[in-house]
């Protein structure tokens, strides 16, 4: 009997280290990439001025992850993200420079990715392309629009000081882009959380057939995804223009791969390894930190897009390892 | 009854067992899978083993397999004590497994499969001699009569052809013993009888084989010997023709048993649905009434358009001719859903056929499948979830289905397939339901959770709900039905009063043996009550 137990005590120890490691894996990485950047670099990778750095550098990349989660709950790809956010970009600064006002300039901009967004969601949800397939034809389009609307130029001069507003300005201590980030992640946190929009498409992802015998309407509600994905990679471009105070035909473009990424390593949190905000927005910071720590460090540019590489990689093994059992 | 049954049960010639499990016994932390179990297999016997999900069945196939290590007993093969430590030492004894997912590599033809593992022999120029393998696999597929396209991956078969792929390999492994588990869960009807037959001439050959499975019929049809399990241990082996359906049920749940199927309750003489000349991409011309408290049975072969039927009824499949009406408070209109989501509205609901695929979310929590078609009713304001309300309410319907859940919250892929079905019926029964479409709704469920689901349905025809009930289980259909109508290739071949039919006569009728035409009196009767 007592050898019974101090077996199965063993085994369920063994287990919750697992379920453990599991649950945390990827945050302790996170931390653990801190104090390696701390004690490497003391008195500049933690000063407040390289934190602040940190923090508007995810900003961007946290909003799309944020929207790019929630096309991933119901179990799609938007490869789209980053040409749509260029394209929008293009589109503020466009507006901007020939005299439009500053929200119309901004709200057509979001509009443009809504529109985008429903298209992608109109191929996927309604016409059964696949979305990776839909999605990376809409990216080229969406590339081809920008490139074409800017003449491949970047657009800079004529845009009007008050635009710096969501890029580079303060409320208060905080960066305004650290504010929209902020807006974002808990608007789609309370969505998908707390609201029966959320919970459909939850099931939707998890599984799509029963969702539609269950009485969901399935194509709206992965077509309602897209377009989400759409205004939030709008809204990125817009922020990103304003940060850069100039709009390039390709700004955008690392946000697709590395919004992906960032779920990716938010779902090795979770056991049933479904997508969830506050997994990406860890997942965000993890890249984001190592970036930055990377840079600071001198780090070879090429190396530091390996090294991404690697962490990813490692990141959803040992979650795999970890779920096995 | 063959001559080595007799041996076994007492008989006066002394037959050696091809296997014996002596005292055999399996402990997992926290629970003895297998609990001193002794079970004897003889040579040209077909061995029925039974019990409920988790009874230890699969465990002792296992062991057997050498695929987990027993903690105590013997395995004796022909008198021999041997020692499994891993599936090749089975096979090396001559007993091949053949389970419910098969073992086939899905892209290798048949030949491939077949002898997957063996020493392949050599052609002259040193490749590997295809042309006598397939002559090989040619005479044994053969000797099974199947008649199986060689150069076909396995993937394109039905699946009643793999699992004779399957059975092809045991045999040219020079397999003596077979153990099948759930062999027919996915074959057709005519699909399962070619299979017995096989198993008949294989028995001939004086292969033993042992036989897994939840259906209780087939059971009766194929076996010789009986034996039952019960939390690990063999509650008793008996012979076949000395017992009944009752008994061994008893035996399995370890609870009395007055009666497999409730009592039927009379139906009443309010229509609830009325479906006219119904036609869809293959069903033509479904005519019938449904009245409150009625449970009616759609039988047919697979394939005959019985699920199509249902669909359509539910908006999930294209209806391309005819009528439904539905009545409410005597009011007649005729409804054509066009999505599952406007059947609910009208008060239908749907079990469907395949549980994991077409049923649950399974990475979600139970009260999260069980609250998902109805949720908006669940929630403040109709779009704030309301967890604390899901799970009340997950709860009191669980208690009503007797669904046996660790948490509410865990993950619905967790639980037994009884338990899953259950969560099914629970959220059809969240809402309003006025006639619940049940397809296939005992498939692959124990026989503790199959007798729960019956009463269920007895309950909810007691609150005058209509049910339409499919199943390949003839014995259910007939036991549940108050009236049932047969399909065969998409068409209406008869309309029966269940209480006079019997199997023989339905599978006449599924068949084509026998028809009956659609201005048949029982059928006019129906349209006049509607």
């Amino acid at each position: 009997m007592r050898a019974d137990k101090s077996i199965s005590t063993t085994v369920e120890l063994h287990q919750s280290a697992n379920r453990w490691l599991r649950a945390y894996g990827t945050f302790i990485g996170f931390v653990a990439m801190i104090v390696v950047f701390s004690l490497l670099r003391p008195g500049v990778f933690l000063s407040p001025n390289n934190l602040r750095n940190i923090t508007e550098q995810v900003a961007i990349l946290a909003i799309v992850a944020t929207t790019m989660t929630v096309v991933m709950v119901v179990g799609d790809f938007d490869l789209s993200v980053g040409a749509l956010a260029s394209l929008s970009g293009v589109v503020v600064a466009d507006l901007l420079i020939q005299g439009v006002g500053l929200w119309p300039s901004v709200v057509v901009a979001l509009l443009v990715g809504a529109v985008a967004g429903l298209f992608n969601g109109l191929l996927v949800a309604y016409f059964g392309l696949s979305a990776f397939v839909a999605t990376l034809a809409t990216m080229t389009a969406f590339r081809g629009l920008a490139l074409f609307y800017t003449d491949g130029s970047t657009l800079f001069s004529g845009i009007p000081e008050s635009f710096k507003l969501f890029g580079q300005g303060f409320t208060g201590p905080i960066p305004n882009s650290v504010l929209i980030m902020l807006a974002v992640l808990v608007v789609t946190w309370f969505m998908l959380e707390q609201t029966t929009l959320g919970r459909r498409l939850y099931a939707v992802g998890g599984n799509a057939q029963a969702a539609y015998l269950a009485g969901l309407n399935v194509r709206a509600l992965r077509l309602t995804a897209f377009v989400i994905s759409g205004v939030g990679a709008a809204l990125a471009g817009i922020v990103l223009t304003s940060r850069l105070f100039s709009a390039h035909p390709t700004a955008g473009e690392p946000f697709m791969l590395n919004s992906i990424a960032a779920v990716f390593l938010g779902m090795t949190m979770f056991r049933e390894g479904e997508p969830h905000v506050l997994g990406t927005f860890v997942g965000v910071l993890l890249l984001g930190v190592m970036s930055n720590g990377l840079n600071i460090l001198q780090v070879n540019s090429y190396i530091q897009l390996m090294l991404t590489g690697v962490i990813i990689l490692l990141a959803v093994l040992l979650s795999g390892l970890a779920r096995r059992d | 009854m063959s001559q080595p049954v007799h041996a076994a049960m007492g008989g006066s010639i002394a037959v050696q067992p091809l296997v014996s499990m002596r005292h055999v016994s399996k402990r997992y932390p926290g629970v003895l899978a297998v609990d001193d179990v002794s079970l004897d297999l003889f040579a040209g016997e077909v061995h029925g083993l039974v019990g409920e999900n988790g009874a230890g069945k699969s465990t002792l196939i296992k062991l057997l397999a050498g695929a987990v290590p027993r903690d105590g007993g013997e395995i004796l093969v022909r008198g021999q004590a041997v020692e499994l430590h891993h599936v090749r030492d089975a096979a090396r004894l001559g007993l091949a497994f053949i389970h419910q997912e098969l073992n086939l590599i899905p892209y290798f033809n048949a030949v491939e499969n077949i002898f997957l593992g063996h020493t392949y022999p050599r052609a002259p120029w040193g490749g590997i001699d295809w042309r006598s393998l397939r002559i090989r696999a040619q005479a044994t597929l053969e000797l099974l009569g199947a008649a199986i396209p060689l150069d076909t991956p396995v993937n394109r078969l039905s699946p009643g052809q793999q699992t004779l792929v399957s059975i092809a390999r045991a045999l040219a492994a020079n397999a003596d013993l077979l153990v099948m588990d759930e062999p027919t869960a996915s074959l057709t009807n005519q699909e399962i009888d070619h299979l017995f037959a096989v198993i008949r001439t294989l028995q001939e050959r004086g292969v033993g084989v042992l036989y897994v499975s939840h259906r209780l019929a087939e059971i009766f049809a194929i076996t010789q010997r009986i034996t039952v399990m019960r939390n690990g241990r063999i509650v008793t082996t008996q012979l076949t023709d000395q017992v009944t359906e009752r008994d061994l049920v008893q035996w399995m749940t370890g609870r009395a048993v007055d009666a497999i199927y409730p009592a039927r309750r009379p139906a009443t003489a309010t229509p609830l649905l009325t479906v006219n000349h119904l036609s869809g991409t293959y069903c033509r011309d479904i005519s019938f009434t449904l009245h409150a408290g009625e449970v009616l049975g759609v039988a047919g072969l697979n394939g005959s358009g019985r699920s199509e039927l249902l669909r359509m009824l539910f908006g999930a499949a294209p209806v391309t001719g005819g009528e439904i009406v539905l009545h409410s408070a005597g009011i007649a209109r005729p409804i054509r859903p066009r999505s599952p989501s406007q059947a609910y509205r009208y008060g239908l609901a749907l079990v469907p056929e395949e549980r994991r695929t077409q049923g649950l979310v399974l990475t979600r929590p139970v009260y999260e499948n069980t609250t998902l078609t109805f949720l908006r009713n669940f929630a403040r304001g109709g779009w704030l979830v309301d967890r604390r309300r899901e799970i009340e309410v997950t709860a009191t319907l669980g208690k009503q289905l007797g669904l046996r859940s660790r948490s509410l919250q865990q993950p619905i892929g967790q639980l037994s397939g009884g338990n899953q079905q259950k969560v099914v019926f629970a959220r059809a029964l969240a809402g309003k339901v006025k006639v619940l479409l049940l397809d296939e709704p005992t498939r692959g469920v124990d026989v503790g959770a199959k007798l729960d689901i019956y009463r269920i349905i007895g309950d909810l025809t007691a609150q005058g709900i209509g049910v339409i009930l499919v199943s390949s289980e003839l014995s259910e259909v007939l036991g549940l039905a108050h009236r049932l109508i047969v399909l065969r290739e998409g068409r209406q071949v008869a309309t029966l009063d269940a209480t006079g039919a019997n199997e023989e006569t339905v599978l006449g009728y599924c068949f084509g043996l026998t028809d009956q035409t659609l201005t048949d009196q029982t059928l006019g009767q129906n349209q006049n009550s509607g």
